[in-house]
């Protein structure tokens, strides 16, 4: 009887699967365990890793190392990518003509219309004059309200206030009049006097209509058909919001500007193609599409996308000490994202969402030095150490483990760096791809959409669902459900959002509604993982139709997830395919694939 | 350190010179204060409410009656107002209450969320430490503590009133920034804990907390 562990290493962990074999035949699965992959996939780094998840399968099966006769190592492919962000567009306020920024709490109510006049002018004006009041900072609410007041008891027509301070409540809550007053403008002292302007508050609860209206605007400034025409980028920086401060200046304008982001040029065995990235991920994917299988990529000089195309080639010829001329990019995987962003020349420091481009590419080389990890391995450890096999076909060996399935069968492999894709014919021919994009591009695009610059916490709101805390004893699920507790929650989660992790609660500091982020979450994993389900599954198809492939399963650590084998399985339901997550020997789940392939791999050996 | 202790006690010294004459410190305590005036009126017994839309401030036993300015000479008239203000800018209204049974900010303020419509109270002392509670916790717990009040100033009260009103809300808010100096504690401690016996002169032992009605003139 021999005892042969097969080891599996991954982008992100190493996995070990512990059997027993006798004469063509595995007597017995032992354990199987799983850590964290120490250092980069392929390199002398992973031993540690190695030796601490083969320790632990042996501890669970009360064995030690010397009970071992063989260690069978996977051929990692080596695949690497990298990601990069490209904003695509700006918009730029010019001359102060628009206040969008949203205040969390203006006052008052409805629309008005005047002239713009600075809070000391106010005494000098006279009776009958439409005039909108902007109130620079240090100046007590009460005296504000007071001397407003005044002005209205002369008879001036006060249309609408601008203030400085968060006080747009207190202002409003002490005038005689309701009129709409728009606070917390930061640079109020750019604010131009004299100009006609229009002060616009929405009722809680609404947004505004008239100035995020071109027409409302043309109304309001009696423009003339050709204006109308100039003040609809202002309209739609405006929509959405609860109040808004619109001036008329003479060369004022706001515009949406589209950024030159450079191009890439791909080259594939049907030709080459150039397409300039502002075009969007729609084009750029349909480019890839065109010319594929794709043999390189390659940016125009002296752009972000040639910089991050250079670093994955850089990092790829370094961990394998290949030339860097030969790295070629295998594939790349682009996504329409958006990203909040300052608007420039803002009076209130607004955040407009602008248009970009995520970009995930790969590198593949012949190989990695795997050769170097058995060898160490054999010395460190005295035991038998074998490369057994390419990874897609050991992954289909463990496949094929999971009750129910049979050949013809297709596996998809979501990782965190690729997504992988094999199929095996009746007739045992196994054709496998590797694609761009997977988990941790997922993660990168909730992180910018949701403007967090945290990376763990995406990571965490990628893989854990999320609750409203409501009170102290119960919490909201994302599903509507309520959730009481006995003991009281920790004041730190009271009234926030949280990610609900191992029975763990993780606040999210920020002001999004749990809506909100569940959105973004399930919209990156559908633009990740379902677009590059079937891209990879209909290369992978025989007859190039991804309708004639029947049975897919799901393994990898993004199959895991808990709505993501889901979303990919309604998806390939249009295409009638039965796709499921993978159970590896009925009991692993969709982990440990590879490993289970690499201990079954030794029987061919024998045989 | 030596140094650090020699600076304590001098000021300790200081303080003690101080509270031998109380006449002079406290006519400078009216001249520093130069606050709008405000005007406390006991209304008997505070009841529970019942609006979820109040946020209570449950003032100390001598804030605003027996002293008037915080550690820092920041009036309390004006500290009141701003919290208030905080408040109302928010959509909310602020009951204030007087604690009399404790001169401790948590217990003061935990006893404030108890009769709070929404549940949620500020607490503070007269010195100026102010805490904000919720009624499911612990006394000793908070959602958000100020415990270095000579480093709060009109700013962070009015924040202090726009988060709980925020917390009373259902909102998540961003907890207010706090400012953290390691002389303040060496700086203050004498005079904060003489501020602290000072407030607590005016404990009295099971009385129920008083209704109050803040006149701005």
């Amino acid at each position: 009887m021999a005892i042969v562990a097969g080891v599996d290493i991954g982008n992100s962990t190493t996995e070990v699967c512990l059997a027993a074999m006798e004469s063509a035949k595995v007597t017995k699965f032992y354990t199987s365990s799983i850590v964290k992959t120490t250092g980069i996939k392929g390199t002398l780094a992973n031993i540690p890793g190695i030796v601490i998840a083969l320790e632990e399968a042996l501890k669970k099966a009360g064995m030690t190392m010397a009970d071992l006769s063989e260690i069978r190592l996977n051929e990692a492919t080596p695949v690497i990518g990298d990601l990069a962000m490209e904003t695509i567009t700006e918009t730029i306020i010019t001359e102060s003509t628009m206040i969008g920024h949203n205040p969390s709490t203006p006052g008052g109510v409805g629309l008005g219309v005047g002239q713009t006049v600075s809070f000391s002018q106010l005494e000098s004006l006279t009776s009958g004059e439409k005039v909108i009041c902007v109130i620079p900072e240090n100046i007590d609410f009460e005296d504000a309200a007071r001397v407003l007041n005044q002005a209205l008891a002369r008879g001036i027509d006060l249309q609408g206030v601008i203030v400085r301070q968060d006080d747009a409540v207190l202002i409003a809550n002490r005038l005689q009049k309701i009129i709409p007053v728009v606070d917390e403008v930061t640079m109020i002292e750019k604010v131009p006097i004299g100009m006609l302007a229009a002060v616009e508050v929405a009722e809680p609860g609404q947004t505004i209509r008239t100035l995020s209206n071109p027409y409302g605007i043309a109304t309001v400034f009696e423009l003339s058909a050709g204006d109308t025409k100039m003040v609809v980028p202002i309209a739609r920086a405006l929509i959405g919001n609860r109040s808004a401060v619109v001036v008329r200046t003479p060369q004022g304008d706001v515009k949406a500007r589209t950024i030159p982001a450079g191009f890439i040029t791909i080259f594939g065995s049907k030709g080459k193609a150039d397409i300039d990235v502002e075009s969007g991920a729609g084009k750029i994917m349909e480019t890839v599409e065109r010319v594929q299988p794709v043999l390189d990529v390659q940016g125009e000089a002296g752009t972000h996308v040639s910089g991050m195309l250079e670093r994955v080639r850089q990092v790829m010829s370094e961990l394998t000490e290949q030339h860097l001329d030969d790295m070629k990019i295998q594939d790349i995987l682009a996504v329409d994202t958006f990203v909040p962003q300052k608007v420039q020349g803002g009076l209130a420091g607004e955040f407009a969402l602008e248009n970009a481009v995520a970009l995930a590419a790969m590198v593949k080389t012949s190989r990695l030095p795997m050769e170097q990890i058995a060898n160490q391995l054999r010395s460190n450890l005295g035991v038998k150490v074998v490369i057994a096999g390419v990874e897609a076909n050991m992954a289909i060996r463990g496949a094929l483990t999971t009750p129910g399935t049979d050949k013809p069968l297709a596996i998809l492999d979501m990782g965190g760096g690729s997504t992988d894709a094999a199929i095996i014919t009746r007739d045992e021919r196994v054709l496998s791809i590797h694609l761009a994009g997977a988990g941790d591009m997922v993660t990168m695009l909730i992180n910018s959409e949701l403007g967090l610059n945290d990376f763990d916490l995406a990571e965490d709101i990628k893989k854990y669902p999320l609750a409203k805390v409501e009170s102290l004893y119960h919490i909201r699920l994302e599903d509507g459900t309520v959730r009481f507790y006995e003991q009281h929650l920790p004041p730190q989660v009271f009234s926030r959002v949280v990610i609900l992790k191992d029975g763990e609660m993780v606040p999210i500091p920020s002001s999004h509604p749990l809506d909100k982020i569940r959105h973004v979450r399930r919209e990156a994993k559908k633009r990740v993982f379902v677009t590059n389900a079937i891209r990879s599954l209909s290369r992978v198809a025989p007859t190039g139709n991804i309708r004639h492939i029947e049975f897919v399963v799901l393994v990898g650590g993004s199959a895991m997830d808990f709505e993501v084998g889901d979303m990919v399985t309604d998806a390939l339901a249009e295409y009638s395919i039965v796709c499921g997550r993978g159970n590896i020997r009925g009991s692993e789940g969709s982990r440990n694939a590879v490993a289970t392939g690499l201990v079954l791999s030794y029987l061919d050996r024998e045989a | 350190m030596q140094i650090n202790e020699q600076v304590i006690r001098e000021i300790i010294l200081q303080v003690l010179q101080g509270m031998e004459q109380p006449k002079p410190t406290t006519n400078t305590a009216t001249a520093a204060a130069t606050g709008r005036p405000m005007t406390l009126v006991e209304k008997g017994e505070a009841r529970p409410g019942t609006r979820a839309d109040e946020v209570v401030i449950a003032l100390a036993p001598a804030f605003g009656k027996y002293q008037n300015k915080t550690i820092v000479n920041i009036p309390h008239s004006d500290v009141l107002r701003e919290m208030i203000a905080g408040i109302e800018e928010e959509g909310l209204t602020a009951r204030v209450i007087r604690v009399l049974r404790t001169s401790d900010v948590a217990f003061d303020a935990h006893d404030g969320t108890k009769l709070s419509g929404s549940g949620i109270a500020i607490g503070i002392q007269s010195r100026g430490t102010t805490v904000i509670h919720q009624k499911d916790l612990p006394p000793l717990s908070n959602l958000e503590l100020f415990s270095q009040s000579p480093l709060l100033d009109l700013p962070a009260y009015r924040a202090i009133g726009r988060n709980a009103a925020k917390y009373a809300k259902g909102e998540s808010p961003v907890p207010v920034p706090t400012k953290n100096d390691q002389m303040a504690r060496p700086k203050f401690q004498a005079k904060a804990a003489v501020l602290h016996i000072k407030e607590t002169e005016h404990v009295i032992q099971g009385a129920k907390p008083v209704e109050i009605e803040v006149k701005f003139n």
